[in-house]
């Protein structure tokens, strides 16, 4: 009866993109997926499917983890016809508690390659959506999974780990966003075509900026890349007229010398009336000299200072990091409360009826006698009978549900009780269904762990 | 002279003024998301403050040092508030708010030394035009100097390498705190120019002089002439960014200096000694 939540997967951390492509699912296959997985994994109650360039995980639910763990790894190796073995070491198991955390942690982007990215929780989000769409989705899924988003969103909310640039071009693009107040007037000129300034001045490009001069010593390099990135080529040799219009330089040649001087970039200033210029250097060696930099309205940064805006910012993601750990912590300790409750909920049920069984067979008892009373009195000891019924039950419950959510074996706690007050009177387990009392109890335990709806 | 809405505004001017500060040195956008209310809230008693005092004059109450500054400071945070709503210049509450607290609290003490009555001879028309175009006008100027301040720091931060990491997303670029400063710059000396003629006008129809060089008018004059240099700077030559910026903070210690001088040291007509 003790359902667990479980995950098996592999991720960026334990297998290399090798592995990890071999054994991903495209977003449309996932559907279809999951009824095979429903199919040949038998021990699994519920399952949901993530599949990002960085993790394939199978989300599960079963009453035998260890043995849903099997099924669906050899499922995984079945399905993408890989030999398990090329994976095997590679694939967490979590199961429980664990696996919850997992989960909450992988919604928070704390499990990310890039802490704090926040496509994670759109592709969770997706996951979900397959599993609800395949019907693999039960209630302990939809609950992780709802519990999962609004962890990531109270993340979000409470620490700055979405916060600063974490990869070089992302920073450049940024430092021009404090320059520049808009991109949508603004002329970007790349010189050169290293992949990291093209991405850059592509990035520029989506953001708004419109006017896009690529330059190259050879010419046809120059034009097929502003052909690429929708810009017009300039010859090498008449590139400096186009500085004075040039608002963001990107340098990616390859030149023993910088192509640019303080000496003869005065004058550039002047003609372009002292209108800022971001220069920003991906050449190794540089392409622009580094006392640009003191120049009046130039900024110039080079790529090691672009890496360490990059590295400031991935140490502060890290210290937010920590903060997140502690809200996904709350949150994991309030969802294991909700969980262990669901294993109280059979007992709960069989205690009640048992109880009120009594009451009514101890009623039907006298029936005679109780037949020979006023109608009023006849009310009255009913009514006595079942306010006494009623608080005898709330204490019962009341107290195992407070130890029963804290206890490490819930369902074992449940069976004591269930043997001590049902006696020989007990029905045999009821399975965990979807009964009206069954879900009267859960909203029950609901209203005391949930502050977002 | 104060009322009992001064007491009120002082309380929201401090508490925005934490906010903004705290805010920005804590990474905390929400308590200047909270700090933005606040504000309106205390130039709202700060308002209402000044219309009964207003009330009980007769006329606009700026008739010495404490009145003076209130009056200023109310403009100064009407101005901020207007650019941080609607121009999400939230980074100039950190600047600015600070300052307007100060000057309150200033006012506050100071105005307990007694109260001036304007002389009939002042009681025109010309009174409520003049000062409140001549304060505005000041008020442009020392939220241009805010501006001005956060661009050099802004700047100098880019610079050095060590870029500011925006909070939220209320960090202006430099090109916005550039534009904005020359506007306000721009209005600012609009108002200035207009304060001078309504003055040189006014004094003409009570006293039947335009102009008598007394400090207040002097120091205006001169203050007209640096502003003037500044717009032309940036018009005729292209001076902008952390030149314009470096300048209008110069500019601003000389009107900051006249205005104190003129209150305290120079009282003629405009310090309260109505000749």
């Amino acid at each position: 009866m003790d359902e667990k939540l479980l995950i098996v997967g592999i991720n960026h951390r334990t297998a290399p993109v090798a592995v990890r492509e071999r054994l991903a699912y495209g977003d449309g296959e996932i559907v279809a997926t999951l009824g095979r997985l429903k199919d040949r994994a038998p021990a699994l109650a519920e399952t949901a499917l993530i599949s990002t360039c960085n993790r394939v995980e199978i989300v599960g639910v079963a009453a035998d983890p260890a043995r849903a763990i099997d099924e669906a790894t050899s499922f995984l190796a079945a399905d993408r016809e890989v030999d398990a073995a090329l994976f095997a070491g590679a694939l967490y198991r979590f199961e429980g508690r664990d696996a919850v955390h997992h989960l909450f942690r992988v919604g928070a982007s704390l499990d990310s390659m890039v802490v704090g990215e926040p496509q994670i929780l759109g592709q969770l989000k997706l996951s979900y959506g397959y599993a609800a769409e395949a019907g693999t989705a039960g209630l302990v899924l939809h609950r992780a999974f709802h519990r999962a988003f609004s962890v990531a969103k109270r993340v979000r909310k409470a620490t700055l780990i979405g916060r600063g640039s974490v990869s070089v071009s992302s920073a450049a693009v940024r430092l021009a966003g404090q320059i520049f107040d808009t991109l949508s007037d603004k002329t970007v000129m790349l010189m050169g075509a290293g992949q990291m300034a093209e991405l850059t001045a592509r990035q520029l490009h989506a953001l708004g900026a419109e006017t896009l001069l690529v330059t190259s010593r050879t010419f046809d390099h120059a034009v097929a890349l502003a052909r690429a990135l929708g810009g017009t080529a300039v010859p090498f040799e008449s590139h400096r007229p186009y500085l004075k219009i040039a608002d963001i330089v990107i340098g990616s040649l390859s030149a023993a010398r910088p192509v640019l001087e303080p000496d003869d970039f005065e004058a550039v200033l002047r003609e372009r009336r002292y209108r800022p210029i971001f220069l920003i250097d991906l050449g190794v060696p540089r392409n622009f000299d580094e006392r640009l930099n003191a120049l009046e309205n130039v900024y110039l940064y080079d790529i090691d200072d672009l890496g360490s805006v990059v590295t400031e910012s991935v140490s502060e993601r890290a210290r937010e990091a920590d903060k997140a750990e502690t809200i996904v912590a709350d949150a994991l300790a309030s969802f294991m409360r909700w969980m262990n409750g669901l294993d109280l909920v059979p007992a709960i049920k069989d205690i009640r009826v048992s109880i009120e069984q009594l009451r009514d067979t101890e009623l039907g008892r006298h029936r005679a006698w109780l037949a020979a009373l006023e109608p009023s009195e006849r009310q009255r000891i009913e009514a006595l009978t079942r306010t006494l019924v009623n608080k005898l039950l709330h204490r019962i419950l009341a107290g195992l549900r407070s130890t029963g959510a804290s206890s490490p074996d819930p369902a074992y706690t449940a069976e004591i009780a269930r043997r001590l007050l049902c006696g020989e009177l007990a029905p045999e387990g009821p399975a965990l269904g979807g009964t009206a009392a069954n879900l009267d109890f859960e909203m029950d335990l609901d209203s005391d762990d949930d502050e977002e709806p | 002279m104060d009322t009992i809405w001064l007491p009120p505004a002082l309380v929201c001017y401090a508490l925005s003024a934490v906010g903004f500060v705290a805010g920005r040195t804590a990474n905390r956008p929400r308590w200047t998301d909270q700090a933005v209310p606040l504000l309106g809230a205390a130039v709202l008693f700060h308002t209402l403050d000044l219309v009964f005092g207003a009330l009980r004059a007769g006329n606009i109450p700026v008739t010495n040092f404490a009145q003076s500054l209130s009056f200023l400071a109310w403009l100064t945070a009407i101005v901020s508030f207007v650019l941080i709503s609607r121009m999400r210049m939230q980074v100039l509450g950190s600047f600015v708010a600070p300052g307007v607290l100060a000057a309150v609290s200033a006012a506050m003490l100071l105005t307990r030394r007694g109260r001036l009555v304007i002389p009939d001879s002042l009681r025109s028309a010309w009174l409520p035009v003049h000062v409140t175009l001549a304060f505005l006008g000041d008020a442009l100027f020392v939220v241009a100097a805010g501006v001005s301040l956060a661009y050099l720091v802004y700047e100098s931060r880019l610079k050095a390498k060590r870029p500011m990491t925006p909070v939220g997303q209320t960090m202006p670029s430099l090109e916005k705190l550039d534009r904005i400063n020359y506007r306000l710059l721009g209005w600012g000396f609009v108002m200035l120019s207009l304060a001078i003629v309504s003055g040189a006008l006014w004094a003409e129809a009570t006293w039947g002089h335009f102009w008598s060089w007394e400090p207040q008018e002097s120091w205006s004059l001169i203050t007209w002439l640096l502003y003037a240099a500044l717009l032309e700077s940036r018009i005729a030559a292209g001076w902008r960014g952390r030149r314009a910026a470096a300048l209008t903070l110069a500019v601003f210690t000389v009107l900051l200096g006249s205005f104190l001088s003129v209150s305290l040291l120079f009282p003629g007509k405009h310090g309260g000694s109505f000749g």
